[in-house]
């Protein structure tokens, strides 16, 4: 059964991210702007931009262009970017694991504030109502203006926190300075690399953190008073049983939906946060792409949060089945 | 049975205190790391350790044959020489010696002759020899950058000895020693490590991390869209100042870099904040406020090739409706001043190439009662360009008074230089808040921008007489030609030289040699001649 459910969604998958390199295109060719410019130089003559046109192919006609696109994707190559001048995989491999460790921080940390905003609405003590006053604040505030205010509070008033760059000296073996400096055992280098994340992680969690908490307390709340529960204690067991075996594999099933929803949107997220904090990720690699044309990179990042969204909630959907065997049924 | 609410909240509690650990961890963290992210006040670092900030990410490779761009110039000149330089700290154009100590060049332009400096080892301990001036010349050919056009016309370069080079080109060129002297001209790499590094590319994958020049600082660290990192090099012929260590972070808006520069973090800004902070750093005594000749001017280009500008008549009216000194005045500030002529301030001696435009807005208000009412037109800029966003809808503003629907509209990078290829899709008129020739010869300026094949022609409104005047005079260097080229072109009613503008410096107080370590052509710091104030 699951095995053909994987099956079904990598076939959906493949289709779904075809369909997006073709969007992509055709957003290409209806867009004015000359990407060439971006790989020359403002000030290269029109004979020098022809020619450089015709060395990158950009001359042929699209359909032909977006079969050589797919040829090349087949073996993993994604061209060159006309900005960097980099192989487009080299630097998605460069920069690929600065985002994946700025969203799984920050994801981690939208799961703690979620659960701790699930429960708050039931705990007695003082200044929850404060805790989820703020968090409601904070989240609906727009990501820049919460990551600006954050830089003049955090970093220009109080020096508490850098309001820039991952805090590397050089670059790192896998590129996640919190792993690498953990590995070396440099924990100067960890508390750096800690103390950049802070900012950007907790504004890239705070939105989705509320959204998964919302979902997460009205879950709870209406799985603790349902019947089954009531008949569960009713039966005489040890209450711990109770939370294991009939509240939290019941209840978890919308948080885990919101949740991989809302990892897909972090993703997406980072090109504002990454932009703001200099984080050198997928996200400002995009932001800088995108003024230039810089086609290549923007369908590869295009194409890795896509294949990432993909993927996430194809795995959401596993652990919902594996969570509540119903919905396998 | 268990009181339900009790257990529940007992539940909760345990539950939310295990919520609560991440973040008890990330509080102890942040406070731990609080004293490496603050600094003291804005004082004079001691480690030898300067911070330039840069504005958005250097764009390209640091590849002084492919690099040619804007804020990465800090790095390129830093690590390489040329053979001539601008000289620093003047507001004119002139030749001055780097590599080359003096030169010679015949009466018809076609041959240079270069005599080198001496004790001069490149960063990988190569000793500069007159065998890379050829080197240098091959490899950006090769590359097929954006200022390969510099040497595409050296007929050859033959070395009599080690420290002389003779260049000969394949036709006049009185502009050689101008390209020469950009900041985007050929500078000298080690052979030997070209060599070495060649790879399949030229050495164009070792030169995106590395360097392989004579400059003052080697290039030690490169992490694109973050920050780049520069060492002094020990064996550097010149000036060696006291900072060991240039590190150069990248902020992408002007708000952070501000924030850093006010904390003391960053150590100079050049040339990357707007307009609008002139009234907090300028004249302030608490920072240095510096502003420096540039080749840059703020344009007004009008577009033939849409209906509302097609006819001579229009364009004239519009440019005389333009207000100069009121958009110098009230947008540009004291970074700007107002030209008067049609080249780069400085370029023609004298100012001959005076701008004969006199404002007259009566002439553009007539003629817009002329055109049917509603009567659209749009006045673009660059959207990353707030000075220029400001001067169109000033302009606009102006225009819908005189009865014509104007609007200032932005547009990325990419499709201001995509309108060349379809000037039919730009807009009516273009304000180009900041831009600028390679170099100081005027036919830099002229083919750069009159010239349809020049590459900065936005709109494509060319005049044949210009382009011919122009290539005859860069072959004999004769200044009334060039004079007459430009003079011929401001009548066609397409362009407008509106303001010199200057870069702007923001230092510490106590960054000294800020201004000796400018010059006109380059629009960055020589951070050799930087120093502490005593």
């Amino acid at each position: 059964m699951l095995k053909k459910f994987l099956w079904r969604r990598l076939g959906s998958a493949i289709v779904l991210l075809l369909l997006l390199t073709l969007i992509i295109f055709i957003l290409e060719t209806i867009t004015p702007g000359d990407p060439v410019k971006a790989y020359l130089g403002a000030n290269a003559s029109p004979a020098d931009i022809a020619a450089k046109r015709h060395e990158l192919g950009l001359d042929s006609p699209v359909p032909v262009r977006y079969l050589k696109f797919l040829g090349n994707l087949l073996h993993g190559d994604l061209g060159i970017s006309y900005r960097t001048h980099r192989p487009v995989t080299s630097d998605l491999a460069d920069f690929l694991p600065a985002t994946a460790e700025l969203v799984a921080v920050a994801f981690v940390l939208a799961i703690g504030l979620a659960v701790l905003f699930a429960l708050s609405g039931g705990l007695r003590w003082r200044g929850t109502g404060i805790f989820r006053g703020v968090m409601l604040l904070a989240a609906t505030a727009p990501p820049f203006l919460l990551a600006l205010g954050g830089i003049v509070l955090f970093y220009s008033q109080l020096g508490w926190l850098p309001a820039s760059g991952q805090g590397a000296d050089s670059s790192s073996p896998t590129g996640i300075l919190l792993l690498d400096s953990l590995l070396h055992g440099d924990f100067a280098q960890f508390g750096s690399a800690f103390s950049h994340l802070v900012m950007p992680a907790l504004v890239l969690a705070i939105a989705p953190s509320v959204a998964i908490g919302r979902v997460l307390r009205s879950s709870l709340q209406a799985t603790l008073t349902a019947d089954h529960v009531r008949t569960a204690r009713a039966k005489g067991l040890r209450e711990i049983a109770v939370l294991r075996k009939h509240v939290a594999r019941n209840a978890i099933g919308p948080g885990l939906s919101m949740g991989g929803l809302q990892l897909g949107f972090m993703f997406a997220g980072t090109v504002v946060v990454e932009q703001i904090f200099s984080w050198p990720g997928i996200g400002n690699y995009l932001a800088a792409s995108i003024p230039v044309s810089d086609f290549p990179a923007i369908a590869a990042v295009t194409l890795v949060l896509g294949a990432f969204y993909i993927i996430v909630n194809a795995a959401v959907d596993i652990l919902q089945a594996l969570a509540d065997p119903r919905l396998n049924a | 049975m268990p009181d339900t609410r009790t257990f529940r909240s007992g539940v909760l509690r345990r539950a939310a205190v295990l919520a609560a650990v991440p973040l008890l961890v990330l509080a102890g963290c942040s406070s731990s790391s609080s004293t490496t992210a603050s600094t003291s006040a804005n004082a004079a670092p001691t480690g030898g350790s300067l911070t330039i900030g840069l504005l958005g990410d250097i764009g390209q490779p640091p590849d002084p044959d492919i690099y040619y761009a804007n804020n990465g110039l800090a790095i390129v000149l830093n690590a390489y020489e040329g053979l001539v330089q601008y000289q620093n700290n003047i507001d004119t154009v002139k030749i001055a010696p780097r590599l080359a100590t003096s030169w010679t060049i015949s009466k018809d332009n076609t041959v240079y002759t270069f005599k080198l400096r001496t004790g001069v080892t490149f960063h990988d301990g190569t000793p500069f020899t007159s065998a890379a001036v050829k080197v240098a010349f091959d490899r950006r050919i090769a590359v097929k950058g954006g200022a390969a056009y510099m040497v595409q016309g050296v007929k050859s370069v033959a070395t009599p000895d080690a420290q002389t080079a003779v260049v000969t080109l394949k036709e006049g060129n009185a502009a050689f020693l101008d390209y020469l002297a950009s900041p985007f001209g050929p500078k000298m790499e080690s052979p030997t490590g070209l060599t070495k590094n060649a790879g399949t590319d030229n050495a164009q994958t070792y030169l995106m991390t590395h360097d392989l020049g004579t400059g003052p600082y080697e290039l030690t660290s490169a992490q694109t869209g973050t920050k780049y990192g520069m060492t002094q090099y020990a064996g550097y012929w010149g000036t060696k100042s006291p900072f060991k260590t240039i590190n150069l972070p990248v902020y992408n808006d002007a708000s952070s870099i501000q924030l850093a520069f006010d904390k003391g973090d960053v150590s100079a800004i050049v040339a990357a904040l707007p307009s609008s902070s002139l009234p907090k750093y300028n004249n302030n005594p608490a920072y240095g406020s510096y502003l420096l000749p540039t080749l840059q001017s703020a344009l007004v280009t009008l577009n033939p090739s849409k209906s509302f500008f097609a006819g001579k008549p229009a364009r004239t009216a519009f440019m005389q409706f333009i207000d100069q000194q009121k958009l110098v005045t009230q947008v540009l500030g004291a970074r700007s001043e107002v030209a008067t002529t049609l080249y780069a301030k400085g370029m023609i001696p004298g100012g001959a190439d005076k701008q004969n435009i006199s404002y007259d807005p009566a002439v553009f208000t007539a003629y817009a009662k002329t055109v049917p009412a509603g009567t659209a037109m749009v006045i673009g800029y660059a959207s990353d360009n707030t000075n220029a966003q400001q001067m169109a809808a000033i302009v606009a503003a102006q225009a819908q008074a005189a009865g014509i629907k104007a609007t200032a509209q932005g547009f990325p990078t990419s499709q201001v230089f995509g309108w060349a290829n379809d000037p039919t899709k730009g807009p009516d008129a273009f304000i180009d808040g900041n831009n600028g020739p390679d170099g100081g010869n005027p036919y830099m300026w002229g083919h750069v921008f009159w010239d349809k094949s020049g590459g900065i022609n936005y709109f494509l409104c060319d005049d044949p007489a210009v382009d011919a005047d122009l290539d005859a005079a860069v072959k004999s260097g004769a200044t009334a030609l060039f004079v007459k080229a430009a003079q011929q072109y401001s009548a066609t009613g397409c362009y407008l030289n509106l303001s010199y503008n200057k870069d702007w410096v923001v230092a510490q107080k106590w960054l000294a040699g800020v201004a000796e370590a400018h010059n006109i052509g380059a629009n960055e710091l020589d951070f050799s001649l930087l120093s502490i104030k005593k």
